[in-house]
């Protein structure tokens, strides 16, 4: 929930998810202002598609236009420097879905990922811990040690994480994940 | 009067009509019927042949019902070429769309691009519009099977059982007598679709030669999109003359039967 | 001082996220087989990212180096192949596969899409095959043998150079490119974790997932 620049804190309380349907979210790092401007354009356009058909964009399907959109302006003058994981719960086919994406715009799907610096110690931690079949509290408890191995390894302070749950429900807040020793 | 309205196509006459746009729609009533039946388990769709040459070098499978995604097949009436044009835009609207969001376009959403283009024709400067009135069968996840029509003017509709060009006034009706919604299985509706053609076709008898007929079901999860060999609408005709001759022969039964009161010793 | 970096670097925009194809002939058949990582430089980040892709019957192509442009120009390849079929009414025949990957990719002669593209499958006819491999701006390369393309192509041309044969039947064909690919991309950091192998008959396509060393 860090938003950062140059050695400076800027922010605490950021969001770097920007919902994109009733079950689809999308998660952001990357250049500060493209993020949001990416985020935005794609979140917009996915809300234009539901407007104008009725229906929304299945995750797959959602995935596959920012990933066009993306590859489409990496060739242009004005390439977005974005990296992003997508996360989605498809209700026809009752999977929940999670992509991987980077500023290329090669999108593979994944069980975890994590981008960045942050990223390098939390993947080491879910490689050992991460189990296919985890509950929702499992996955918090996982996400919580990836967090404190952020605050033992990382130089960087990184003190709170959002987490929101996509399910067939919609999409839940859950209380940040709180490194050992912080301040909630 | 009209001379000075019909000219353009984007001049309103005074009665509020655009002549091009109802000029085009009349040359697709002279054009070869096309019909469209929706049944539980598939679509059918049948088109009359008309350039039936034998010295014409026959190119490809049919030349009146296109294929124009994996799960979408159209028949068109009306100028060859301008269906052409329009056909082609079809397939590339799919493909752009498989392209921008990675799975086949919903059925409706096609019809209805299409739809934009052909309305553009019917206001911009100095264009004439499309004179081709399109039959769509596809099936989508959302929907499943679905018929649409769409006329000159840029309109569409969705349909359970249809016809456009000749005659389609009477075909219609007859269909509306005829389908049965919700029982209505493929053999059957290629039966009715024979049977109302039959009936408003300037033949004597039919002629596989004249038709052109087209199925799509979904197999195994995947849609099949056939056109007819003429072997196969042979049987069709025999089947559905046999059927007409049953029927006609317990018609007049019934009407001797009711005639001549109640003996049975004639 | 001559500049190597571009020769044995991991810079290489192709080397970016790792992987390889093959392709040989066989008697009657040809195989295509692919490794299975998707990288970020030496960090993996998934393990069923499959780089070969049927477009027809009998036909395959493998697209390795950059995961973007595989995915970009295989949805571009489909667009265009579906486009041809619906408007001939037909299949697309091998070499005329081989000549829209070739157009698809000039077009773009100056900013090139960054895939080194193999294609290999039977004449739909003829049963005539046939395997070509291209470089990034659509330059073909048309052998008798077999042909590589990707990160481990060093070790793939050594492995091939010394198991293939003449007028392999398609087992024969399946043991000779499964283990070239596998033996090669072994030695390779930036490809491996699993392959996957497609042998192509007359009759019948066998697709096979090998398992490898996962490290």
């Amino acid at each position: 929930m860090s938003h950062l620049q140059s050695i400076m804190v800027q922010k605490s309380d950021d969001d770097k998810m920007h919902q994109l349907s009733s079950n689809l979210i999308m998660a952001v790092s990357g250049e500060a202002g493209d993020t949001t401007q990416f985020a935005e354009y794609i979140a917009k356009n996915i809300q234009l598609y539901k407007m104008r058909n009725g229906y929304e964009l299945t995750p797959s399907a959602a995935v596959h236009f920012t990933r066009h959109t993306l590859a489409t302006h990496l060739r242009s003058r004005e390439p977005y420097f974005v990296n992003l994981l997508m996360g989605g719960f498809d209700p026809d086919s009752n999977t929940s879905e999670l992509y991987y994406m980077d500023y290329l715009a090669a999108s593979v799907p994944v069980k975890y990922y994590a981008f960045g610096y942050g990223g390098m110690f939390t993947l080491a931690v879910m490689d050992k811990d991460y189990r296919p079949n985890m509950n929702v509290d499992e996955a918090y408890e996982l996400l919580k040690k990836c967090a404190n191995e952020i605050k033992r390894r990382f130089i960087i302070n990184l003190p709170k994480f959002r987490v929101r749950v996509i399910s067939k429900d919609g999409i839940k807040e859950l209380p940040y994940v709180v490194a050992e020793g912080e301040a909630a | 009067m009209a001379r000075r309205y019909d000219s353009k196509t984007t001049i309103f006459s005074p009665e509020g009509r655009l002549y091009q746009v109802e000029y085009a729609m009349e040359a697709i009533g002279h054009a070869g019927t096309c019909l469209g039946i929706l049944a539980n388990d598939g679509i059918v769709l049948a088109a009359e042949r008309r350039n039936t040459n034998k010295l014409l070098d026959d190119v490809f499978l049919s030349d009146k019902i296109y294929k124009i995604d994996e799960d979408m097949a159209c028949c068109v009436a009306g100028i060859t070429s301008d269906a052409n044009v329009l056909t082609n835009e079809l397939r590339a609207i799919a493909q752009r769309h498989t392209l921008q969001f990675g799975e086949p376009i919903p059925c409706e959403q096609l019809v209805m691009r299409l739809c934009d283009i052909k309305q553009a024709y019917t206001q911009y400067g100095g264009k004439r519009p499309f004179g081709v009135s399109i039959l769509y069968m596809g099936w989508d996840r959302r929907h499943g099977y679905q018929l649409y029509q769409s006329d000159p003017s840029g309109n569409y509709s969705g349909w359970k059982a249809t016809c456009i060009g000749n005659s389609s006034a009477a075909a219609v009706s007859i269909l509306k007598q005829e389908y049965k919604e919700g029982e209505t299985d493929l053999h059957h509706a290629l039966l009715l679709a024979l049977k109302v053609l039959s009936k408003t076709l300037d033949m004597n008898k039919l002629n596989a030669e004249k038709l052109e007929l087209a199925t799509l079901i979904r197999k195994d999860n995947k849609t099949e999109i056939v056109v007819l060999g003429v072997e196969e609408v042979n049987k069709l005709i025999e089947e559905h003359d046999k059927k007409e001759a049953e029927a006609e022969a317990a018609k007049q039964e019934k009407a001797s039967g009711s005639g001549s009161g109640k003996s049975s010793d004639k | 001082m001559p500049d190597f970096s571009e020769i044995f670097s991991l810079q290489s925009i192709l080397n970016y996220n790792g992987g390889c194809v093959v392709a040989m002939r066989g008697k009657n058949c040809v195989a295509i087989a692919c490794d299975l990582r998707f990288g970020v430089q030496a960090q993996t980040i998934s393990t069923d990212f499959e780089r070969v892709f049927e477009v027809g019957p009998h036909l395959y192509i493998g697209l390795p180096g950059l995961a973007t442009d595989t995915q970009t120009v295989f949805q571009r390849l489909q667009f265009r192949i579906k486009m041809y079929e619906m408007r001939e009414g037909r299949r697309v025949k091998p070499r005329t596969l081989m000549a829209m990957v070739q157009n698809l990719l000039y077009e773009r002669r100056f900013g090139p899409y960054f895939v080194e593209p193999v294609i290999a499958g039977l004449h739909p006819t003829t049963k005539e095959p046939y395997i070509c491999a291209l470089d990034l701006i659509g330059c073909e390369c048309e052998p008798e043998d077999f042909v590589v393309s990707g990160t481990c192509s060093e070790s793939l041309y050594g492995m091939c150079e010394t198991t293939w044969r003449e007028d392999m039947e398609p087992d024969d064909l399946f043991e000779c490119i499964s283990q070239s690919l596998v033996n090669a991309f072994d030695r390779d950091a930036l490809s491996g974790w699993g392959a996957v192998v497609h042998v192509i008959e007359q009759d019948k396509v066998t697709t096979r997932y090998l398992k490898c060393r996962q490290d």
